[in-house]
């Protein structure tokens, strides 16, 4: 059993590695409406409803760490936000909410559109650059949009390993 | 519920959470760390494999088939030559871009770095390079290509460093006109990272700032080289918020697709005003 759960874990590990990779390869993910999805995001959201909350939150403490690094060397948004969401994400899928598809989209929608929001509020509003409302609509909504559009992708892939590589 | 909330789980949350917001403020506060640096060791041999995959242009299936049937007729006929030829090729293709540009200012001391990883997430095209501190980058460091000024050196760990480029906010270059000698601040814009194009602002009422000038670096500062030609005037428009006048200046490469540039860690009179002051703008 344990095996099995660790092998489940390793799984998840190499996905957050390859698309942390991936996602920052030079020229290799096209830019739509000047921006990319926040790939780790969505993998983390869609690792925590599988699930239990302590897991959920350890995945969620190191997608949020490779995403900040993404924007800057520091820790910031992303972990502190990833790690709350997670684990009550990890909570609720095993205690109040039923896993699935459009369950899933829902709560993923709404916490991306919302992390998103907080990371525009701190790295450009609280920044104090002008026009920082082009950024929003020419930037982020396309990012959201797109980070949800892959949670949809990666909900069936994370789906997938967690039936096989069930308990 | 209750139980729930007494149990070792919300403990090891609440404690995760502390950890993650000492670290945040830990983090924040220092320019290169070790967190950072073990992440940029882990994904190091990966990004390079990666980066150098990827090619400048998106070709489409037939070219690349076009591509791959003209290379493999051309690999039978180099087949018996020395089998480190193709490296060295690329390292003076690559050297050769960065020639004029020392023959011009032999006082620089430029490291040649190849782009690592673009940051995908942020805004204004900042991307990683492949040079740290053991190639004696440190941060400031103005970063060039064989076009001119790109960014500078925002952070740093020993193998790699992130680069600001001129589309960024965060970017502030003194910057002169060089044919009507205005002087001025380059600084990114939100209107115009995605179009390429970077500001030269407060600019005064009277200036004689046109299209088509050319715009270099003042190094009054001492934090970049005099001379570093930066771009090419577009337009002339007035910011109503801080109701001065700027120029709008395209860089003469593409930021946002750089895949070749080189670093300067030393020039006659870096720092100078730096040491003498205490402090300067960029």
């Amino acid at each position: 059993m344990k095996n099995i759960r660790f092998f489940r874990y390793l799984a998840y590990s190499l996905e957050i590695l390859v698309f942390f990779i991936l996602g920052s390869t030079p020229s290799l993910l096209p830019q739509i409406f000047g921006a990319t999805p926040c790939i780790l995001v969505a993998l983390a959201l869609t690792i925590s409803v599988f699930e239990s909350e302590i897991p959920a939150m350890v995945f969620g403490v190191i997608c949020g760490v490779l995403t900040d690094l993404g924007f800057s060397n520091s820790i910031g948004t992303f972990t502190i936000a990833l790690t709350i969401c997670c684990f009550v994400l990890g909570f609720c899928s095993n205690n109040i909410i039923t896993v699935n598809f459009l369950n899933v989209m829902i709560t993923a929608t709404v916490v991306i559109t919302a992390l998103l929001s907080l990371h525009f509020l701190f790295a450009i509003v609280l920044k104090g650059y002008d026009y920082a409302g082009s950024y929003f609509v020419n930037h982020y909504i396309s990012r959201i949009v797109q980070t949800i559009i892959c949670t949809a992708i990666l909900y069936f892939i994370n789906k997938f390993i967690y039936e096989t590589l069930r308990d | 519920m209750k139980d729930f909330l007494k149990s070792n789980s919300v403990k090891f949350f609440l404690s995760t959470v502390f950890i993650v917001v000492l670290l945040s403020v830990f983090t924040s506060s220092i320019e290169s760390n070790l967190l950072s640096s073990t992440v940029n060791s882990v994904t190091y041999p990966l990004s390079k494999v990666t980066a150098a995959a990827t090619g400048d242009e998106d070709m489409t299936y037939a070219e690349l088939l076009a591509e791959y049937e003209a290379l493999k007729e051309e690999n039978a006929q180099l087949r018996t030559q020395l089998v480190d030829y193709y490296d060295t090729l690329t390292e003076n293709t690559r050297l050769w871009k960065f020639y004029d540009l020392k023959k011009e200012h032999p006082e620089y001391t430029l490291v040649p770095s190849v782009v690592l990883r673009k940051d995908s997430n942020d805004e204004f095209y900042s991307f990683t390079l492949d040079k740290g501190t053991t190639s004696d980058i440190a941060v400031g460091d103005p970063v060039v290509s064989e076009n001119g000024l790109i960014g500078w050196v925002n952070e740093v760990d020993l193998t790699t460093c992130k680069v600001v480029t001129i589309l960024s906010p965060q970017t502030s270059v003194g910057a002169i006109d060089s044919k009507s000698q205005d002087t001025g601040i380059i600084t990114g814009s939100a209107l115009y990272c995605d179009e390429n194009l970077t500001t030269f602002t407060k600019l005064s009422a009277e200036h004689k700032v046109k299209a088509g000038d050319i715009i270099t670096s003042t190094g009054i500062s001492g934090l970049y080289p005099k001379g570093l030609i930066i771009g090419e005037v577009t337009d002339i428009c007035y910011d109503t918020y801080n109701t001065s006048y700027y120029a709008v200046v395209k860089p003469y490469v593409d930021i946002r697709e750089l895949k070749d540039l080189a670093i300067i860690t030393d020039y006659t009179g870096q720092g100078e005003v730096l040491i003498k002051n205490g402090t300067g703008t960029q």
